[in-house]
């Protein structure tokens, strides 16, 4: 089985692609537009050198060779929410092409290319007969990156994109979902033709509607049927894939170079632009500097890669260990509780380093630390973890099992965590619950 | 003829040779320092804009085109908007969804194309500036066969913002007048750098060195299949260059002849995209039944409102640009292109201008052109589109006469953004030069 996917990534602009319009949330249908995203007779694009910029920075991440110069083209089609029946996109020479993506730092997912496009407007349906266009999306700057047919599962499909995206929202600084989500067209071939499913929005569908694909094409040739080269759309409620046209009736879409707009020379702009390491690289790199196992590397990088940053200096100035020690734990537990707040790292590194230096003991290390993250007084912690500690061990004393349960499999540990965080209602997170009950079960064993 | 006796007189004069789909209403120019018209390809806020289009029927721009903007705002006063073929699409201003202007020689002649209803206009009124477009020929052809001057600046001169666009990479707006002095300072007065259309922005300023014309080079290519009153004329024109002490040579350009396939390629291939758009939906025309799916309501609506020439186009601008053909015909006419511009780079190593008739007939009557096959008119461009093809300034100027006394226009070609040794040529030249104004009345 082959899988190769489009996908479509909207690019954090402030302004579209070729006007002046805002690309944020409109308060109201057909309100962030002009002549130009309208399609209006006269009107003309103008180019957002941002949407180079983030196109040359994911052809970067992509390890894409970035082209020396760049143009657009004309894409021509009819529908309704195609202002202008012609979409400004990129045919010959795009901004990328050729780069690599290296799923879990292993399989190598080949990139054929990235390109900047304008995104159309929204057609809603209203009934059987009639629907409405909303033109507020119209000229939003796209990304669309095509990958060579090298996925193997529907499943792995959706793990690219995961990593791919969190990748991408680093890198570019894309805001959070809605929106903003991706899209995707999905080619999938079991036999020797290929299907595409056009459009499918979200990591979850991509994966049903891949799957639904895979057992379909399967089904048709088990039974020594042929495949036929289709389009085809996901319904995302009946979670089945719908034929919208075959082969002999797909579009021809009579590229020319766009006229408006110039030949872009990339080449300057290219070598100063320095994109941020993605956290999938950042992982990997962590794992292997550090020689820490890849899980907990993720794990950091998961959870921000900001705390990622605060291991690795940790590990620089102070050892490996103690960046395992402090950062993968109470900094890590605190993390949350700091971002809530608007709080920042910056004072644990030099706790960590009194505690290295011998001044603090390995308990008030904690506190500091723990007091540092969530921006609490050194009392309310005490007694707070005073209160925690004292649940964990009347628990424990009233379960003794689960002390010899853990020994042959840590797991144990769930129901005193389970009970713990429901008598706790809610004041302690779940990573301080979870290192206290481990803590206090470890000291007992 | 004053400005306020233009204004009072507009609707007769129009009645007459029908150069204005849409005019003004007002018999007071105000504080207008002069009046001018402009193409109605050119937007304009306060004037329905159809681009010679049934398609565009009760269209009222949201914005004035930069040009207007900038004749507006240097004192001008619009006071019509002028008839042409449909999207430019035309070299008698006959294939027009609207009106078709009459030529002021004889009313029973067309007036050119596609830029028909400017030339007129310049030609009526006296002092009047009219702005024109270009795409193949559409400024100097009406020039010639009006009697007036016109100038089609280089590709990029002038702010194509609020051009309902034909050719993108050939579309130039230029100015129409009588006067050859005119075709300078307006010029001036429209061209410069405009954030608005990125095309404009690689412009130098004008180059004003006071540098006279000195020598022409005139194509073996451009004299080929005239008419006799057309040769007549010129090659007397080409003696009175002499004696004004230009220096005048017969050179080779073959690239001309392989100029016209390569630019109807381009033409339309860029036109079937632009013309897209025009579906019903948004903007001007908008009827029919709603409850056809999308596709046959647009279908249903194109048949009805574009003219047949305009269909013509989409068509063959869709096939040059269809996978399999792309290569053969749309890639192969951008490389033409080139070879073209080479050409003209070459001439102008030695000399100042490349010269030729602008025209190979003067202007036809009507009944004949309804004779001629599209290809028939297709060549008759043979002459204006290299200079369009390859972006290079070119100016028509008034030449002479034929025996039947219609107007014969001979057309200057310079390098590019070199329009100033263009507006000296025509200045010199006009010094001296006995115009035949046409009879204008009401």
């Amino acid at each position: 089985m082959k899988i190769g996917l489009e996908i479509h990534v909207q690019l954090p602009t402030k302004s579209k692609m070729f006007c002046s319009c805002p690309t944020t949330d409109a308060p109201a249908p057909n309100t962030h537009v002009c002549p130009t995203c309208l399609g209006m007779p006269g009107s003309r694009p103008v180019l957002n050198r941002k949407v180079l910029e983030y196109g040359i920075m994911l052809a970067k991440m992509l390890g894409c060779k970035v082209a020396d110069t760049t143009w657009f083209s004309r894409k021509t089609y009819f529908y309704p929410d195609m202002s202008k029946s012609v979409q400004i996109t990129q045919y010959d020479n795009p901004i990328g092409e050729g780069g690599v993506y290296y799923l879990n730092g292993k399989k190598p997912i080949r990139i054929t290319r990235i390109h900047v496009e304008e995104d159309p407007g929204k057609t809603k349906r209203v009934g059987d007969l009639s629907s409405l266009i909303d033109y507020n999306r119209s000229g939003i700057p796209l990304a669309e990156i095509v990958t060579e047919p090298d996925i193997s599962t529907p499943a792995e499909a959706r793990e690219f994109l995961g990593q791919l995206i969190e990748d991408i929202r680093h890198v570019i600084a894309l805001p959070g979902d809605g929106e903003r989500s991706i899209r995707c067209d999905c080619n999938i071939s079991v036999g020797k033709e290929r299907c595409e499913v056009k459009n499918v929005t979200g990591l979850k569908n991509v994966e049903r509607a891949l799957t639904f694909e895979m057992i379909r094409q399967t089904k048709i040739l088990k039974a020594g049927g042929k495949i036929d080269r289709e389009t085809r759309r996901f319904d995302e409620e009946r979670g089945v894939t719908i034929s919208v046209r075959k082969k002999e009736f797909e579009a021809d879409y009579g590229y020319i170079d766009e006229p408006d707009l110039g030949i872009y020379h990339l080449k300057e702009m290219a070598d100063a632009i320095k994109i941020k390491e993605s956290p999938q690289k950042m992982a990997l790199r962590l794992a292997h500097e550090y020689g820490i196992d890849q899980k907990a590397a993720k794990q950091l990088v998961t959870t921000s890669v900001g705390l990622a940053e605060t291991f690795e200096a940790v590990a620089k100035e102070l050892g490996v260990q103690n960046a395992v020690k402090w950062v993968s734990g109470p900094v890590s537990a605190g993390w949350k509780a700091m971002e809530a707040r608007g709080g920042s790292p910056d004072d644990v590194v030099p706790i960590i380093r009194r505690f290295v230096a011998g001044e603090i003991t390995d308990t008030e290390c904690a506190l500091e630390i723990k007091c540092a993250m969530t921006g609490e007084s050194a009392e309310s912690v005490k007694g707070a973890s005073g209160d925690l500690d004292k649940i964990i061990g009347e628990f424990l004393d009233q379960n003794p099992a689960i002390i010899a349960d853990y020994a042959k499999n840590e797991k144990a540990a769930n129901k005193a965590i389970g009970f713990v965080m429901k008598q706790s209602g809610g004041r302690f997170s779940s990573a301080e619950v979870v290192e206290a009950v481990r803590k206090d079960i470890e000291s007992r064993m | 003829m004053t400005m306020r006796s233009i204004l009072s007189g507009l609707k007769e004069t129009n009645a007459k040779y029908r150069m204005f789909h849409a005019m003004t209403e007002d018999s007071d120019p105000g504080d207008a320092k002069f009046l001018f018209s402009a193409k109605d390809n050119l937007t304009s806020a306060d004037m329905e804009t159809c681009s010679g289009s049934k398609i565009l029927v009760g269209y009222r721009p949201p914005f004035d085109a930069e040009s207007i903007a900038k004749m507006r705002a240097a004192g001008g006063k619009l006071i019509g908007k002028c008839n042409m073929d449909e999207f430019g699409f035309g070299t008698f201003s006959t294939n027009s969804g609207l009106e078709i202007p009459r030529n002021p020689y004889d009313l029973e002649r067309a007036c050119g194309g596609s830029s028909g209803g400017s030339a007129c206009a310049a030609a009526v009124f006296e002092g009047h500036v009219s702005l024109g477009v270009s795409t193949g020929g559409s400024i100097c052809c009406p020039a010639s066969f009006c009697g007036v001057y016109g100038i089609a600046p280089t590709y990029g001169r002038v702010s194509r913002y609020g051009l309902i666009d034909y050719g993108n990479s050939l579309d130039k707006i230029g100015v129409i007048s009588a006067d050859a002095k005119d075709l300078r300072k307006y010029t001036h007065i429209i061209a410069g750098k405009d954030a608005k259309d990125p095309t404009s922005c690689a412009q130098p300023e004008f180059k004003d060195t006071g540098r006279k014309l000195k020598s022409v080079a005139i194509p073996k290519e451009g004299v080929e299949g005239l008419s006799k009153d057309v040769e007549k004329a010129f090659f007397e024109a080409v003696e009175r260059l002499r004696s004004m002490g230009v220096d005048v040579e017969s050179i080779d350009m073959p690239s001309l002849k392989y100029a016209m396939p390569a630019y109807y390629v381009l033409a339309t291939s860029e036109a079937s995209t632009n013309l897209a758009r025009y579906v019903g939906m948004r903007y001007g025309q908008q009827e029919g039944d709603h409850s056809l799916k999308f596709d046959d309501y647009f279908s249903y609506f194109r048949s009805k409102y574009f003219g047949d020439e305009a269909k013509r186009r989409i068509l063959l601008g869709t096939y040059t640009r269809m996978a399999g053909f792309r290569d053969r015909y749309y890639a192969k006419a951008l490389k033409v292109r080139q070879v073209v511009i080479k050409d003209y780079k070459r001439a102008f190593e030695t000399h100042d201008a490349v010269l030729a008739p602008t025209m190979p007939f003067s202007a036809p009557r009507f009944d004949d052109i309804s004779g001629m096959s599209a290809l028939d008119s297709y060549k008759a461009d043979y002459l204006t589109v290299p200079a369009n093809i390859a972006g290079t300034p070119h100016i028509s100027v008034p030449c002479g006469y034929g025996s039947d006394g219609m107007p014969i226009g001979m057309q200057f070609v310079a390098d590019h953004w070199d329009e100033e040794v263009l507006f000296d040529a025509a200045e010199e030249w006009e010094k001296g030069f006995e115009m035949r104004k046409p009879e204008v009345g009401a």
